[in-house]
């Protein structure tokens, strides 16, 4: 990619006061795309500093293994949270992720422009439904139909999975169309030619060839599902307790967050922070692993040229 | 947008040869099953999309009078209307359209125009990347420790506007770089070959040409951040009031559906509110997708 | 639009001409960042006259920050509200963090003027020199969905209960059903009252579902027919709502209004202000509105809580019926 900009400039005879506007202004646009990273760094800066206390007063291995938490004992360990975060995603995933791919790959590839003018148009719409209407949704609606099927009062991970694996869907499916979409055609008709059915080539072409692309959609589908909060608190029932079927109530790392935030003060709210820190590097880690798997590919396609 | 999809009617004349053909019965029964899955599938999607939005209009509509969009809360269990929560709402989400409209353009005109593709782009990337996948609640708790504790900007507008402009920097920028990307580069070796420098081919060429499509983000991003709440929950507090001064407390829609749905005694009121937010939403998303067909169109003709 | 441009290019280099305009596909959307930045400029700068012409109409109001038990909330903020409409010039933002956080916010940090609590003072908070005033009585009602052949539970029955020791409603009498217990989030006043009269702060059995507000734990008890919850008395029989519960006789005493402002009836609280020795006039004026018959049998009803028996009231100063002749 040769800008011809750079160069451009220096071609041009302009005057010393220009030359120094234009730097001035490369400054401050730089200063812009920076607050971005000094955001990153503050946030993180900011929980860290406020967990921090956690080291000396609970212990790092205490409150990543510890199995209770009790506020009036003082005793805090996140692994009911940590195990519900983890259920309360997967799950999500499970159901969320297929529906999804699927489809984004009935957008890419079947679709008629007609009919993909109504589903591209609905897709983007659920993403835009605020998080607080979906728990409204799983709150008056869905909890009442699982209580009805499963018995208890309809609050727990089953909840959680059928509000937060619509809520993903739109995540997903755009992100992974996107990746079909820089497929290019020739793929297709190469296939097509040799006498693939549609099918055939959907499944052998097109998906191993935007493989990493969909993983990427998924891997970013789950980190908005871990940070999911406020629909998530409405229907998973918060009990702090360990796994107990799909229908008991769980707490996940968020929604624990807010339900002990309001009134939290000294040792508590420091595992509070806690929490959200371990939140915050659960999700830089995800976005880490997208960029990694980027850089990843860039290099074996580069390879692959070298071989052509 | 150029066609993606094969030529359907192709297919149709293929698979019908290979069915003919014999021998190929199982692949193309494959076939049929495996479309009808992925029909399936976006039927499902769009279903659940109906269902909720059915169901919350069906809901909701009722409750909508002038009087409940215009008047105050009153009585103990928010009888009435939502008033200041709108104003509250649009107030704070305006404010911070207002902090990350600059930032995010001319950090984008730096990302696509300025930077040599490098270690420090990438970090910027990188960071965008992160602060957009920072969990709500951990954002919400950073606004009130740093705008409110640290800075000492009382629960307010203000403190809501800046922790939703951290919200909305990452994807306003990732939308608007797209834009400037997209601006063809015969556009700017034109503008360079009348000696503009680089700020001026920006400023009068790319951006003007890319505006349509960063106003597209730009009200999506406005979309997002008017149904957040957990951000909003922790930087802008709970009181109802209808905001004048920045510093002023307020409460949001999405807090007042919040708290209305959680304490449930009044459930019309819930529905009314959740109708409402959902209208100002599909309304700002049919507006950015307007802006995008129309700008597209023209192009079309221009062509 | 296009006129700007052409003035502004007039600085050495640059002459945006027609060939230039010509490349330029988008020109219809023109919009010149120029336009743009003078646009913004004029909305700040408007903002800013606003500002201060607001804050200069502000400079005489005088506020007071009420904040503090969600369970008060209601009532703060009804009282508020109409305290307003009679007394003009004046403004009381009224929020609800939670019981600590109000005690905090009047006796530590001094950010409210009057703390609200639910729950009487732990030791610490007894140092603080506040003065305490009861505006409200509630009673929690355990309540049980309306099909259920349970009437009335022992204290004892419902802590065994509620500490995950009779599972079972066949257990104390009822019909074989597994109990679904709800639960109220550790932040609750009502959470609070209901531990310390009923638990005696044994531990809660921590399967039971939490819930965060005292209308979901009535729906959820409303649709569920083993379900067993807590709420303020008053949100039993709202008129918002037409699904029945029905709340449970305890120790064989009605959760009956006389019984809670007697203090019969074991899940019985008050409903506290806390204010300075010395409180602002403003805040003086707000609570003797509190207090007056207007609020104690409206919004103190409206919220579910029963009014303060006035007799025993511990009042600095004044008499619930100067305010009334106030207005």
């Amino acid at each position: 990619m040769s800008d011809s900009g750079n160069k451009t400039g220096k071609l041009v005879m302009v005057s010393r006061a220009t030359q120094v506007k234009e730097a001035a202004l490369a400054t401050l646009f730089f200063i812009c795309a920076f607050v971005a990273v000094l955001a990153v760094f503050l946030i993180f800066a900011f929980v860290a500093w406020k967990a921090s206390p956690l080291f000396s007063q609970i212990g790092l291995w205490d409150f990543l293994t510890g199995t209770q938490w009790s506020v009036e004992d003082n005793i805090y360990g996140i692994v009911p949270f940590l195990l519900g975060s983890l259920i309360v995603t997967a799950g999500a995933l499970i159901i969320g992720a297929p529906l999804a791919v699927l489809t984004s790959v009935f957008l890419s590839e079947i679709a008629k422009p007609r009919v993909r003018n109504i589903i591209r148009p609905a897709v983007e719409l659920l993403a835009g439904i605020p998080s607080v209407v979906y728990g409204f949704f799983g709150v008056v609606v869905v909890a009442p139909l699982v209580a009805r099927a499963g018995g208890g009062a309809g609050f727990g991970p089953l909840t959680g999975w059928i509000i937060l694996s619509i809520m993903i869907v739109p995540t997903i499916a755009t992100l992974s169309e996107d990746a079909l979409k820089s497929i290019p055609m020739g793929i297709r008709e190469a296939s097509f030619a040799m006498g693939a059915t549609q099918w055939q080539t959907i499944y052998k072409v097109v998906l191993p060839a935007a493989k990493i692309g969909i993983i990427d959609a998924v891997i970013l589908g789950m980190g908005r599902a871990i940070g999911e909060t406020m629909a998530v608190l409405m229907v998973v029932g918060n009990a702090p307790q360990l796994f107990a079927g799909i229908n008991a109530p769980i707490s996940t790392l968020t929604s624990q967050i807010v339900l002990g935030m309001s009134y939290s003060s000294g040792l508590h709210r420091t595992a509070l922070f806690g929490m959200a820190a371990i939140l915050f590097l659960i999700s830089m880690a995800l976005v880490l692993t997208v960029r990694l798997m980027a850089r990843d590919q860039k290099r074996k396609t580069k390879k692959k040229d070298k071989r052509l | 947008m150029s066609p993606v999809t094969p030529k359907t009617g192709m297919d149709v004349l293929r698979e019908k040869k290979l069915a003919r053909k014999g021998g190929l019965g199982r692949e193309h029964a494959a076939n049929k099953i495996a479309l009808a899955i992925l029909w399936l599938a976006a039927g499902i999607t769009v279903a659940a999309l109906a269902v909720i939005l059915i169901y919350v209009i069906v809901r909701g509509i009722g409750v909508i009078s002038p009087s409940f969009i215009f008047t105050w809360p009153h009585g103990v269990n928010s009888e009435g209307g939502i008033w200041p929560t709108i104003v509250s709402t649009l107030y704070c989400t305006l404010l911070s359209m207002l902090f990350t409209t600059p930032i995010a353009i001319l950090a984008a005109v730096y990302l696509a125009e300025y930077a040599k593709q490098g270690r420090v782009v990438r970090i910027i990337r990188f960071a965008a990347d992160s602060l957009a996948s920072v969990p709500s609640i951990v954002m919400g708790l950073f606004g009130l420790t740093f705008f409110v504790e640290a800075m000492h900007i009382p629960m307010s507008m203000l403190s809501a506007a800046m922790a939703l402009t951290l919200l909305m920097l990452p994807i306003v920028m990732r939308t608007t770089e797209e834009a400037i990307r997209a601006v063809p580069r015969y556009i700017r070796w034109g503008s360079y070959g009348l000696g503009a420098t680089k700020w001026q081919t920006v400023s009068r060429v790319v951006l003007p040409t890319a505006m349509p499509r960063i106003i597209t983000g730009l009200v999506l991003a406005l979309g997002r951040a008017i149904g957040e709440t957990a951000v909003v929950f922790y930087t802008m507090g709970l009181a109802i009031n209808l905001p004048l001064l920045p510093t002023e407390s307020g409460r949001s829609m999405a807090v007042h559906l919040y708290l209305m749905a959680v304490e449930g005694i009044n459930l019309p009121a819930a529905y009314g509110t959740a109708f409402l937010l959902m209208v100002i939403i599909l309304a700002l998303n049919m507006g950015a997708r307007w802006i995008a067909k129309r700008y597209h169109r023209r192009m079309e003709t221009k062509k | 639009m296009h006129r700007i441009g052409t003035r502004s290019g007039t600085r050495p280099p640059f002459r945006p001409g027609t060939r230039l305009r010509a490349l330029c596909h988008a020109r219809h959307a023109r919009l010149s960042p120029c336009v743009a930045a003078g646009l913004l400029v004029l909305i700040l700068g408007a903002s800013c006259v606003l500002v201060a012409g607001c804050s200069g109409d502000k400079r005489h109001v005088d506020s007071i920050t009420v904040s503090g038990s969600t369970t008060i909330l209601p009532i703060a903020e009804q009282a508020a509200e109409d305290f307003q409409k009679q007394h003009a010039d004046t403004s009381i933002l009224v929020s609800g963090m939670g019981s600590s956080a109000g005690i905090e916010a009047v006796g530590v940090t001094h950010t409210a003027d009057i703390g609200t609590t639910s729950r009487e003072l732990k030791d610490d908070e007894t140092q603080l020199d506040l003065d305490m005033i009861p505006i409200a009585n509630d009673g929690i009602a355990v309540i049980v969905h309306p099909d259920n052949p349970i009437n009335g539970l022992s204290t004892n029955e419902i802590r065994q209960i509620f500490a995950g020791r009779i599972t079972n409603w066949s257990q104390v009498g009822g019909a074989d059903i597994p109990i679904t217990l709800i639960n109220r989030d550790e932040a609750s006043g009502t959470r609070d009252a209901f531990a310390t009269t009923i638990m005696q702060n044994a531990p809660f059995e921590i399967d039971a579902v939490v819930l965060p507000g005292t209308g979901q734990v009535r729906e959820v008890v409303t649709r569920t027919p083993g379900a067993i919850g807590y709420i303020s008395v008053g949100f039993v029989a709202p008129r918002f709502v037409d699904t029945p519960v029905k709340a449970l006789i305890v120790d064989g005493i009605e959760p009956t209004e006389e019984n809670i402002a007697t203090g019969r009836y074991p899940l019985s609280r008050k409903l506290y202000f806390l204010m300075p020795k010395h409180p602002s006039i403003l805040a003086e004026q707000y609570l003797q509105y509190v207090l007056s018959s207007e609020v104690q049998e409206g919004a103190v009803r409206d919220a579910g809580f029963l009014p303060v028996i006035s007799g025993n009231l511990n009042l600095p100063t004044g008499s619930t019926s100067q305010s009334s002749g106030d207005k």
